[in-house]
């Protein structure tokens, strides 16, 4: 007898993650809805009878925040800049160590790997080094060259810039593996077959490779997307926003203005702006995915 | 080989070389200061090769850190991990290969959960927990994070190109739904099932913040929350903290070696085709 | 049949599960059950939480407290720094947590307001160890919010002036300079040393900064009424000195160096001003500095005022066990524990008869910090303080870095913090 039919079998693999995923992030996420148009603090949780409704006037008041719409600023350029980068970085370098044919490559993988492991108070020691003004490494090299001194973290534009090469860093070794994986998948018949037709290497990855990975570089690019769009540790390692507020980030500006002086209100109204705006972004992208297929 | 394809193997090495050199740069400093002693952490620029080879940090960190009860709780939670890899790799196949109601919905609001910043819902999650009388158990501390969309949907994309003849010529032999998913559907999956195993393993290892919000007693605490309670609320310490994450890493290192055969063995679609 | 192996999986999964909340819960269960029977004469136990590094060493003394209270059973919880105050908001979420605990003192107002501390007002004068008197009175006032008193000074932290002794002698300084001109000349004396040389550090992140050199030129930061006046004359002029110091080059802006790189070797920037934590980081990681630098209380305008920190222990208001609790931190704010908690952690006592103990009394260093201690207030207690102070920074770095009017910039700072106080 069959426990389930094919009508019903879905249901049963995807309710036991669903459930959970309902108890445990969509519920507290429709909490969270409620208390941004409230004025909780501390003391509201403390004792609900604190807690007043205050309708959309946390949202009027961050939407009228010039540091706020800043940090969008500087959010969208974190994303335009970042996002592709990300991609193309981890899908060459993903394709590079799968075209290297010596055991050496296996190597590379795990280097490549490296900074997502590393200590986040490593990371920001090294670099920190790495953009010191006068004696940082990456100056030393600049003069040596004869060239002039770059202010990587202290003017408002570069400093947006030297934060990306940063996440960059730190974003690839997870993407380059999720690309790896999806090559292996490609059944090498097809690679035998394009041999036969006399097709090199470059037409092999541009006609075979990259179309059949669509489905990676989707996920990578909407998980990517979602990712920079709450950028926040780089920056709050690194600059705490500054200077002048270049690097301020949504995700880190609520935290800075909200969760520090605990007003959940205030900090659940711009997670929410934040959140409308990933989802409009995502809905879109799966949109242009379905047109393409 | 041909001399061309030679010569281009050894620019692709020789890229990824330099490449890879600017990438573990930091790990290896993080490695090799946790032999450093406090005074050289002061010295600029900083020294990668220490220059007095000292093991101090590590008698420290063994002394001070109540490391048997923390490491059989990062363990558990570990464990709980992997079960819950399994119920997000189960998710990612339902909504992969079944067409059934509901479906991009349920998905979308899947997708909605990593929307949204973590300490904005902090506090309702415990605020549930507590409600269903969960807090200061372990259950309460695995719960919360043992299914995650990132997975879902890692497996959904996936698993999406497992071919459909291959699950219907199953589904023909006579085998249940459940069975399929266990005996073709996970192990053509391997390659990415090893890509989030080492996730899950490298999540549950450090986890922190549940097991620090949920316990109201030190018995349920983490290696990670054990690290970090060595810190002072100003000094740095910085010898001490990069033996414990250069301890820390060493697990996750050898995760990582032996999952990521999985990921290059061709033991996928094309083998069973 | 494979199907019910799946099912069989999924209950164990749900039984272990619900086996880990059960004996969890039990063990939640104890605690209580023990606590209540409290009255019957059986043990009470209380939980203590306690932050960072400093609170693994409370066990020792919590030991020592229940040998004269065989009663009552201490279990200290650790917290680290980083996350504590989510620990304590989920604690106050669920209206359970510790009977006692560490407050930070810029966290008393927060938690004082919201009411989840006790207000230990009328303890006061039922505990000889709780009079006002015997503690700093700058710590005293920490633990006071409104008109009622919500925590007992634990232990007590202040800011003042680290230096490279042998660097300013060289300069014509043989003493730390003690008033405010004197440390503008001295900064400017040391920075003309050569290039990448500075006199004193100003750390653009620090919240009290100006405002602590706003009170030494006379400035009340709230006036009476509770109105600022981050736009009088006294606050705009300690601006001015401050920034001072970035315009002629004797305070480094974007250095990149950590405190103790800069202050050692060969002195890039030999004079700093923070808290006593740096005397532990600059003896472990400078310890060939010993004997070429110094500490000395702030220089003075129209006086030295420095800003107070450290920590109160508090009730937390949902305790089931106030005397206890109370006993416990009698038992911390004893001059003898003070003086063994300084021992064990050097952290400073905020009992003044404590400062008895050897180590603080033949430490020249130990002696400035008291003789500034006497002249410390905290930052002011009320709710909105760090929203403020906040603010603050990013109108300061207008100032520094992009050269604006320092007058417009402290209006608009003043009016943005009239607004924030009248929330």
């Amino acid at each position: 007898m069959k426990m389930f039919t094919t009508r019903s079998a879905p249901y049963f693999f995807i309710a036991p993650a669903l459930i959970l995923l309902f108890l445990f992030s969509l519920l507290p996420i429709l909490i969270a809805l409620l208390i941004s148009f409230t004025d909780m603090d501390l003391a509201g949780l403390a004792d609900y009878a604190n807690i007043h409704f205050v309708g959309l006037a946390n949202y009027t008041k961050i939407l009228r925040d010039g540091s706020f719409l800043k940090a969008i600023g500087n959010t969208l350029f974190y994303v335009v800049f970042g996002v592709p980068f990300v991609i193309l970085f981890s899908l060459a370098i993903a394709l590079l160590i799968n075209f290297g044919k010596s055991r050496v490559f296996d190597i590379f993988r795990a280097a490549f790997y490296m900074p997502s492991v590393t200590n986040v108070v490593a990371v920001a020691v090294v670099w920190s080094y790495l953009y010191n003004p006068s004696l940082g490494l990456f100056n030393t090299v600049l003069n040596f060259f004869g060239l002039p001194d770059v202010r990587w973290l202290q003017d408002p534009v570069t400093a947006k810039i030297s934060l990306i090469i940063l996440a960059l860093w730190r974003a690839i070794g997870l993407n380059m593996l999720i690309f790896l994986a999806a090559i292996k998948g490609i059944p090498k018949s097809y690679y035998e077959a394009a041999q036969l037709d006399g097709a090199g290497t470059w037409k092999q990855i541009r006609h075979i490779t990259v179309p059949l990975l669509r489905f990676a570089i989707f996920f990578v690019s909407v998980t990517t997307l979602i990712g920079w769009l709450q950028f926040f540790e780089e920056p709050f390692v690194m600059t705490d926003g500054g200077p002048l507020e270049g690097t301020m980030s949504v995700a880190l500006f609520v935290y800075k203005n909200g969760f520090q002086f605990s007003e959940f209100g205030y900090a659940a109204a711009g997670s929410f702006i934040l959140f409308f705006a990933i989802i409009t972004l995502t809905l879109l992208q799966f949109r242009l995915q379905r047109k393409e297929d | 080989m041909t001399i061309k394809q030679k010569s281009m193997q050894w620019l692709a090495g020789i890229l990824l070389t330099v490449g890879g050199f600017l990438m573990v740069l930091p790990f290896l400093w993080m490695i090799l200061s946790a032999f450093k002693p406090e005074p050289e952490f002061a010295r600029f620029p900083p020294t990668l090769w220490p220059e007095t080879f000292t093991l101090e940090h590590y008698f420290e960190l063994f002394e001070r850190m109540n490391f048997g009860v923390y490491l059989r709780n990062t363990l558990i939670i570990v464990f709980f991990s992997f079960l819950g890899m399994l119920l997000n790799a189960m998710a990612g196949y339902g909504f992969a290969k079944y067409k059934f109601k509901g479906r991009e919905p349920l998905f979308y609001l899947v997708l909605a959960t990593l929307m949204i910043p973590g300490q904005v819902t902090m506090i309702p999650v415990y605020l549930i927990l507590n409600k269903m009388g969960l807090t200061n158990t372990m259950t309460g501390i695995v719960l919360p994070s043992l299914v995650g969309a990132f997975a879902i949907f890692l497996f959904r994309q996936f698993m999406s190109t497992i071919p459909d003849e291959l699950l219907e010529a199953t589904r023909l032999d006579g085998a249940g739904e459940f069975r399929i998913f266990l005996q073709i559907v996970l192990p053509i999956s391997v390659s990415v099932l090893a890509v989030q195993g080492i996730l899950t393993f490298i999540a549950g290892w450090n986890s922190f913040l549940w097991p620090l919000i949920i316990a109201n007693d030190a018995k349920y605490y983490t290696l990670s929350v054990g690290l970090q309670l060595l810190k002072g609320q100003y000094s740095s310490n910085y010898g001490l903290q990069m033996a414990g994450s250069a301890v820390m890493v060493v697990p996750i290192i050898i995760v990582f070696l032996l999952f990521q055969r999985y990921i290059m063995d061709n033991y996928t679609i094309s083998g069973i085709k | 049949m494979r199907k019910n192996a799946f099912f069989a999986g999924l209950l164990a999964l749900i039984l272990v599960l619900a086996g880990c909340g059960g004996s969890g819960g039990n063990d939640g269960n104890d605690g209580k059950s023990s606590g209540n029977g409290g009255s019957s004469g059986e043990k009470v136990k209380i939980s203590v939480w306690a932050m960072g590094d400093e609170a693994k060493s409370l066990p020792t003394i919590a030991e020592e407290f229940m040998k004269e209270h065989p009663n009552i059973v201490v279990d200290v919880q650790a917290l680290p720094w980083s996350n504590a105050h989510d620990k304590l908001l989920t604690a106050v979420a669920s209206k359970g947590g510790p009977d006692v605990v560490q407050m930070g003192t810029t966290w008393m107002a927060e938690f004082a307001n919201a009411g989840a501390l006790k207000d230990l007002t009328p303890y006061i004068d039922q505990y000889p160890e709780f009079a006002p008197d015997q503690f700093y009175e700058g710590a005293v006032g920490t633990t006071k919010f409104g008109d009622k008193i919500y925590g007992i000074p634990w232990y007590t932290e202040t800011r003042f002036l680290y230096y490279r002794s042998d660097l300013l002698a060289e300069a014509g300084y043989p003493e730390a300079p003690k008033t405010w001109d004197e440390l503008r000349d001295a900064a400017k004396k040391l920075a003309d040393r050569g290039k990448d040389k500075y006199g004193l550090s100003i750390d653009m992140n620090e919240q009290s900064l100006t405002f602590m050199f706003a009170r030494q030129n006379g400035s009340a930061l709230l006036g009476e009424d509770g109105k600022p006046l981050f736009n009088q004359p006294e606050f705009k002029e300690a601006v001015e000195y401050l920034k001072g110091f970035f315009d002629d080059g004797s305070a480094p802006l974007d250095l990149g160096l950590d405190t103790v790189q800069a202050f050692a070797g060969e002195g890039i920037v030999p004079m700093f001003i923070s808290g006593p934590w740096m005397i532990n980081a600059i003896q472990s990681q400078a310890p060939d500095l010993e004997g070429k630098w110094a500490v000395a209380p702030l220089p003075a305008k129209e006086n030295n005022l420095s800003v107070l920190g450290g920590s109160n222990l508090a009730v937390f208001e949902y305790t089931k066990h106030p005397e206890e609790a109370l006993a416990f931190i009698q038992y911390m704010s004893k001059k003898e524990t003070q003086m063994k908690w300084n021992e064990l952690t050097k952290s400073l006592p905020a009992n003044i008869a404590a400062w008895d103990a050897p180590l603080l009394k033949e430490d020249p260093k130990y002696q400035a910090i008291q003789e500034q201690l006497r002249h410390s207030e905290h930052m002011p207690m009320i709710v909105q303080w760090e929203k403020i102070a906040q603010t603050y920074l990013d109108s300061f770095e207008r100032i520094v870095r992009a050269n604006a009017d320092i007058q417009a910039e402290l209006d608009a700072f003043n009016a943005k913090a009239e607004q924030i106080l009248s929330e």
